[in-house]
């Protein structure tokens, strides 16, 4: 009973990285239709800048909000001067000029930092707990900690604010929302101003809670994600941490518990090509 | 020629053959296919077990092989095809990762150490080696654009193109949407079977790490550099990206991050690949060649 | 009384909550043009949808022929003898106008898989192509891409296609939106026509002078429900009509 609930545990706050990671992606989508594969070098590069900014300063805030700031200058560059003006093409020009990306920046992490898996023994600074004879330490309170606040923020950002309001129009329809004054290119902006900030924060918690930073970190997530958004329905963002979660738990249940040959990474493909069949719009997607 | 660019060029000339036939797919029928590794894949270890479990020989194996691999993609066609455009692309990159984990998880297909021991192709006792095998690659090459050439040039190419462009147009003049996708799905699959077979007998080793995802990415890669829906682009585009990491080796270290590079400044610039209409390549082509387009 | 070409009885299409269609019939004779009118909204567009397959009904029954074809998919249709034209307009832009025809011109060889691998570039396929195009106007224009062509141009492009496929009916979506003085002229000589050759034609139209002029019968729709059908005459003076397109003030199509 014990080990179960160690393994739910570690499946809720894999779910919950998941979720940070997917979240961005999700948004982009939403807004843009575009797969933002590049997502996970921005993901990358705020592991790497958080890593840097704490060897440098000590403190862990200051490396957050500057790995943020850094990532969103990232993301917005990418969608203003990549995806912006291959809008017109079919989708998958920006879908390769995206994995293009983050090749590159998989190679530039690498040729600058060195291929080796650097560590993050950071401590973050959240409590221990015990739940039913079960240490819970303080990276996984954190990693719910977080995930909690980012998506708290989130929902009252699109739900109570202006900002979140012209968002969601914009996604629904860019042209209507044009139409009625919004300035769609910003929000758009915005929205990957906002995406790259949860991705520095994932980085940086992923670098932590693994105490791995790697160049190629980038790379399973990034494609992982697309199933989790597909499976939590195109363009639904509490879809995606919905899949998110339930991804993340049964990842660790199921290999903690049955035998399966096959990769956790092919978990995540079947999963969605099985949602795929049954409901062809995802868990939360609207048709 | 040297020994160095006779495989080089055999490389090229395999790729050709598969970029071709994603050309059928994404250029033709404009379905998007991030998975088209997988399936030559399947022709490989098709190709190989056939060949070292029941000692078939390549000709022998070949019609095989293409069927196997074409069923594969009429099975996998039709569920991707059920789904929404910007699904599709992610469906195939599953079909990828789902892929590879089989042949890498089952010992049936050798698990993670792959097939080996795969003999030549032998014409007549005469094993094709070097610049032989290669020749044998450029033939097939050669049998492989002229059905896409006449696939244009047939009611079923007119059909899928119109899907392309307009697929609820496409539907109002007859053109059932999934028979068409599925047909396109099926040549193009057939076509990368028929390279996995050449590759497995020239490689004489495969695993599944040879058709990993990333392979997927540059054979789409090939077709839009060299100008999607073209008969020639995958050709030129599997020159490119087969010749370009080499041009770049002198780099040693900073090799894949030009390739990467350029790759991203090809895409971003030239969209429609090199041979794609206004592409710079074109203008300057036109020019120079009197009418018509390659 | 000849059986009805095309007869719908109580169709019906609801999106959630909104019936776009709610309980229409009419039908529409060999030979005819039945105009279907009514204010943006009224559901036109979604009753050519329903008929063409594009959607399923929600309730109601569509008959062609005799036969029935509510449910069929759209291609299906197409190769019963119903072409169409779309509102907005799809072109095949890549491909020249003449090719756009001709792609067209395969609607009896796509349904059958052992038809499909002959050649399509033949001379009687291009002259066959080519005479769709003169009965519009177009053929000055064959190899022009599609793509590049203005709207009126690429209205009687999809007529033409329209043509290629429909053997005996033809919906027309405001075709004749966005063309000129003479060109509306040649449209309605060449429905006429058509009307000449044995079709018949189905047309939704917000021009009403033209309607009113060239439409055997009328239907008119509002808010999904049928208000009017039959002579213009009689519509024009139907005063649930007159309310209906007074009331709203907000397109003056008067001619």
């Amino acid at each position: 009973m014990q080990l179960f609930i160690e393994q739910l545990l570690n499946g809720i706050a894999t779910g919950s990285i998941y979720a940070l990671v997917t979240l961005g992606l999700a948004l982009v989508y939403g807004i843009m239709r575009i797969l933002h594969v590049a997502h996970a070098a921005v993901y990358t590069i705020g592991a790497y800048v958080g890593l840097l900014f704490y060897n440098l300063t000590g403190s862990l805030l200051l490396a957050a909000l500057g790995s943020m700031a850094v990532c969103s200058l990232v993301g917005v560059a990418i969608e203003r001067f990549v995806y912006f003006p291959l809008l017109k093409y079919p989708p998958f020009v920006p879908l390769i000029a995206s994995i293009a990306i983050l090749l590159s920046v998989e190679e530039l992490c690498r040729l600058i930092a060195g291929p080796q898996i650097l560590t993050f023994p950071a401590e973050l600074p959240f409590p221990e707990f015990h739940v039913a004879g079960v240490r819970v330490t303080s990276t996984v309170t954190a990693v719910y900690g977080i995930t909690a606040a980012v998506l708290g923020l989130l929902w009252v950002v699109t739900t109570k604010t202006e900002l979140g309001l012209a968002m969601r129009a914009a996604s629904q329809d860019m042209a209507v929302a044009d139409a009625m004054g919004i300035n769609s290119h910003l929000i758009v902006s915005v929205t990957f101003v906002i995406g790259s900030a949860v991705a520095a924060v994932a980085g940086i918690l992923v670098g932590i809670y693994f105490n791995q930073v790697y160049p190629t970190m980038g790379a399973i997530p990034a494609y992982k994600t697309l199933a989790l958004i597909v499976v939590g329905g195109l363009g639904s963002v509490p879809g995606a941490v919905v899949a998110s979660l339930l991804l993340g738990m049964a990842e660790t249940l199921l290999i903690g518990y049955a035998d399966i040959p096959l990769p956790r990474d092919a978990l995540a493909f079947i999963a969605m090509i099985g949602m795929l069949m049954w409901r062809s719009q995802g868990l939360l997607g609207s048709r | 020629m040297s020994g160095y660019l006779v495989t080089l060029a055999t490389i090229i000339a395999i790729n050709a053959i598969v970029a071709s036939g994603l050309n059928v797919i994404v250029g033709f029928a404009g379905q998007i296919s991030l998975g088209h590794a997988a399936f030559f894949g399947i022709g490989a270890y098709t190709a190989a077990l056939l060949a070292t479990q029941a000692g078939w020989t390549f000709w022998a194996a070949l019609p095989c092989v293409i069927v196997l691999t074409a069923f594969v993609g009429l099975l996998l066609g039709i569920p991707s095809l059920r789904v929404r455009e910007d699904f599709l692309a992610i469906t195939t990159i599953g079909i990828n990762f789902i892929v590879e984990a089989v042949f890498n998880n089952f010992e049936f297909f050798g698990g993670a150490l792959g097939i080996g021991g795969i003999p030549r192709v032998a014409v007549f006792d005469l094993k094709l080696r070097g610049t032989e095998f290669l020749c044998l690659c450029l033939a097939f090459l050669a049998v492989v654009i002229a059905l896409c050439g006449w696939l244009t040039r047939c009611w079923a190419g007119l059909a899928c193109f119109a899907l392309r462009e307009e697929e609820t147009a496409a539907a109002s003049v007859g053109v059932s949407p999934v028979r068409f996708k599925l047909l396109a799905f099926v040549i193009g699959t057939a076509m990368a079977g028929l390279g996995g077979a050449l590759y497995a007998h020239f490689m004489r080793f495969i695993s599944a790490g040879d058709f990993a995802f990333p392979l997927s990415v540059s054979l789409l890669s090939m077709v839009v550099v060299g100008g999607i829906g073209t008969l020639w682009g995958p050709i030129l585009g599997a020159i490119l990206i087969g010749v370009l990491p080499e041009v770049f080796r002198p780099l040693i270290d900073y090799r894949i991050l030009f390739y990467t590079t350029l790759l991203l400044l090809m895409i971003r610039f030239q969209p429609g690949g090199l041979l794609g209409e206004n592409s710079a390549a074109r203008r300057v082509l036109a020019r120079i060649l009197p009418g018509g387009r390659p | 009384m000849s059986r009805p070409l095309l007869d719908i009885s109580g169709l019906s299409k609801h999106f959630g909550g909104l019936r776009a269609v709610d309980g229409v019939s009419f039908h529409i004779q060999p030979r005819e043009i039945l105009g279907l009118l009514g204010p943006n909204g009224a559901g036109k567009t979604v009753c050519f949808n329903l008929i063409s397959g594009v959607y399923k009904p929600t309730a109601g029954t569509i008959a062609f022929d005799g036969r029935r074809t509510d449910g069929l998919a759209p291609h299906v249709i197409a190769g019963l003898g119903i072409g169409r034209t779309f509102q907005i307009v799809k072109p095949f832009a890549q491909l020249t106008v003449l090719e756009n025809v001709l792609a067209a011109r395969g609607i009896h060889r796509y349904p059958h898989l052992s038809k499909v691998w002959s050649r399509w570039r033949t001379p009687a396929e291009k002259r066959e192509a080519l005479g769709l195009l003169e009965r519009v106007g177009l053929a000055g224009l064959a190899g022009r891409r599609a793509g590049l062509l203005p709207l009126g141009n690429l209205r009687r492009l999809e007529i033409a296609r329209a043509l290629a496929v429909g053997s005996k009916l033809l919906l027309l979506d405001e075709s004749f939106s966005g063309l000129r003085h003479e060109e509306i002229a040649q449209l309605e000589a060449l429905i006429r026509a058509i009307r000449g050759d044995g079709l018949s034609v189905l047309l939704i139209e917000h021009n009403m002078r033209v309607a009113m002029g060239l439409c055997d019968r009328l239907v008119v729709l509002d808010h999904g429900r049928k208000l009017a059908e039959g002579r213009p005459a009689e519509v024009r003076a139907d005063e649930a009509v007159v309310e209906a397109y007074l009331g709203r003030k907000g397109s003056a199509h008067a001619a």
